[in-house]
């Protein structure tokens, strides 16, 4: 199969589902946007804590990681809601939303003279998206135009012996077979692993620029005057038996497997529109990890657990991958793929990627994975300085 | 033959991985690479969790997947359980730096 049915976009994209998101741009439309959303079917909100008070670079994050969202592949169309005149201005997001094609509205409070109108606007601009992208149907596209995000969550020892190795054979099938892009983050686990990260770039500008981040976020986390230990690992890694962070990244780079890196880009930032693996710069939180490869515009996720975890996306679909037996029984919700007959039963590590990438196969043709089903997400832009 | 449930993923490796519960005072023979070796499990270790397979001495390297995992903080003998108790990181010590940037905050 070279081909699976998508969902056009102007822009040349081609989507695996066909959302419509509502956004806020600061916590004071966060009511209004749950609120519509609740009240129309289909329609995914995007909310968060940031867009006002921020300093440059936090404000540069957060609009791209918005916009991120709001022209992403899996994104029919887009509703702006904003509360007054913010940093991260509504009207502007909904314009560059616009500008890809895309259906796109924006509403203000303050504009609207009230929580009440505006709630009327956002049902009535995100009604007509949800209607209007039911009409359209899918059509067969190229596998190249594909980005295949990959996460560890609530890892343990035997990630990197086994669930990772699959997810690596499996995104590298569709980077070498197919022409696809891949894309890692969670820079803080590279920690012990980062020489051979670095010498696996395409050039020295790239290798030096990994080596850079990395000791950026030594320095930032050394900087609390603190032990990272207990943020990483953390207390259910290290309950799985991961002792400290350079052991949990050691596994956690297996997931990469050893191909060729094309580049390190900022968070929430654009995957660039060539074939190859890359890297994002991001915390090795998930939920804030997950939420900018999602703004990068990767059309789906494996997440690589040890202990099972509800680490999810709402616009980018997520298939969460186990090796480890005691979780697959244990959280068998949070497994769409189990493949501990690899680590402790008389299958190979083929045998997984196999069953990963017939699941990945599905799901971009638009089978729900399981997170889908049970409408679990969770949405976390990475801040870099203080509010002012 | 060796129990394929404690996994050594280099030869260098100073631990292996235990993928089943091990119980003080078992034998086990593990690979390392074409070797096999012999020791005799000291602590009850959990599944996932590790265990010295040759003597290590306080402050020597924690060596998984050919590379150091962090320091030992404590003699561990062979067939000893190697965790957080025993093993100090070397990434994210702000609790080593001589200067804070941050005044700590009292807990």
């Amino acid at each position: 199969m070279s081909e699976f049915l998508g969902f056009e976009r102007d822009d040349g994209s081609v989507g695996i589902r066909n959302h419509t998101v509502i956004l806020s741009t600061a916590p004071y439309a966060n009511d209004t946007v749950e609120r519509a959303a609740a009240i129309v079917d289909d329609a995914i909100p995007i909310t968060h804590p940031l867009g006002r008070c921020q300093t440059k670079p936090d404000v540069f994050q957060t609009y791209r990681t918005l916009l991120g969202y709001a022209t992403h592949p899996n994104t029919y169309g887009a509703v702006v809601v904003a509360h007054a005149g913010e940093i991260v201005d509504g009207d502007e997001l909904a314009a560059d939303v616009a500008e890809t094609g895309r259906p796109s509205a924006s509403i203000n409070i303050h504009e609207e003279t009230g929580v009440m109108n505006a709630l009327t606007a956002t049902v009535n601009a995100a009604q007509q998206m949800v209607q209007d992208a039911s009409e359209q149907r899918r059509v067969p596209a190229d596998m190249s135009k594909l980005t295949f995000g990959i996460n560890c969550a609530t890892s343990d020892t035997t990630s990197g012996l086994c669930q990772h190795k699959a997810t690596a054979g499996a995104v590298w099938r569709l980077i070498d077979e197919y022409g696809g892009r891949g894309v890692f983050a969670e820079t803080p686990e590279f920690f012990g692993g980062e020489e051979e990260l670095a010498d696996r770039a395409v050039d020295d500008e790239v290798r030096r620029e990994i080596l850079d981040r990395v000791e950026q976020w030594d320095e930032r986390l050394t900087a609390t005057g603190y032990d990272v230990r207990g943020a990483q690992p953390t207390p259910d890694n290290m309950d799985g038996g991961l002792t400290t962070i350079e052991e949990k990244s050691l596994g956690a780079l297996v997931k990469s497997g050893d191909g060729p890196i094309q580049d390190i880009v900022d968070y929430g930032a654009k995957i660039p529109d060539a074939p190859g693996m890359y890297i994002m710069d991001s915390p090795g939180h998930g939920a804030e990890s997950v939420t900018g490869i999602g703004a990068g515009g990767a059309h789906f996720m494996v997440i690589s657990t040890g202990q099972g975890h509800t680490l999810s996306n709402a616009v980018m679909p997520t298939i969460k991958i186990t090796g480890n037996p005691n979780s697959a029984e244990r959280v068998p919700e949070e497994t769409d793929v189990d493949v501990s007959e690899a680590l402790v039963g008389g299958e190979s590590i083929e045998w997984a990627t196999d069953q990963l990438w017939n699941e990945v196969q599905d799901v971009v043709n638009g089978k729900l994975t399981l997170s889908e089903v049970l409408g679990e997400s969770q949405f976390a832009i990475h801040r870099i300085g203080p509010s002012t | 033959m060796s129990d394929r449930y404690l996994e050594v993923v280099e030869p260098v490796d100073n631990v292996g991985t235990a993928l089943r519960d091990f119980e003080t005072g078992e034998t086990v023979t593990v690979a390392v690479g074409n070797e096999e070796r012999e020791i005799e499990v000291h602590d009850d270790v959990g599944f996932g969790h590790k265990i010295a397979i040759e003597d290590i001495t306080d402050g020597e390297t924690i060596t998984k997947y050919g590379k150091s995992i962090g320091n030992a903080t404590a003699d561990i003998p062979v067939g000893t359980w190697v965790h957080v108790h025993n093993v100090e990181s070397n990434y994210g010590r702000g609790d080593l730096a001589a200067e804070s940037e941050v005044e700590a905050i009292n807990e």
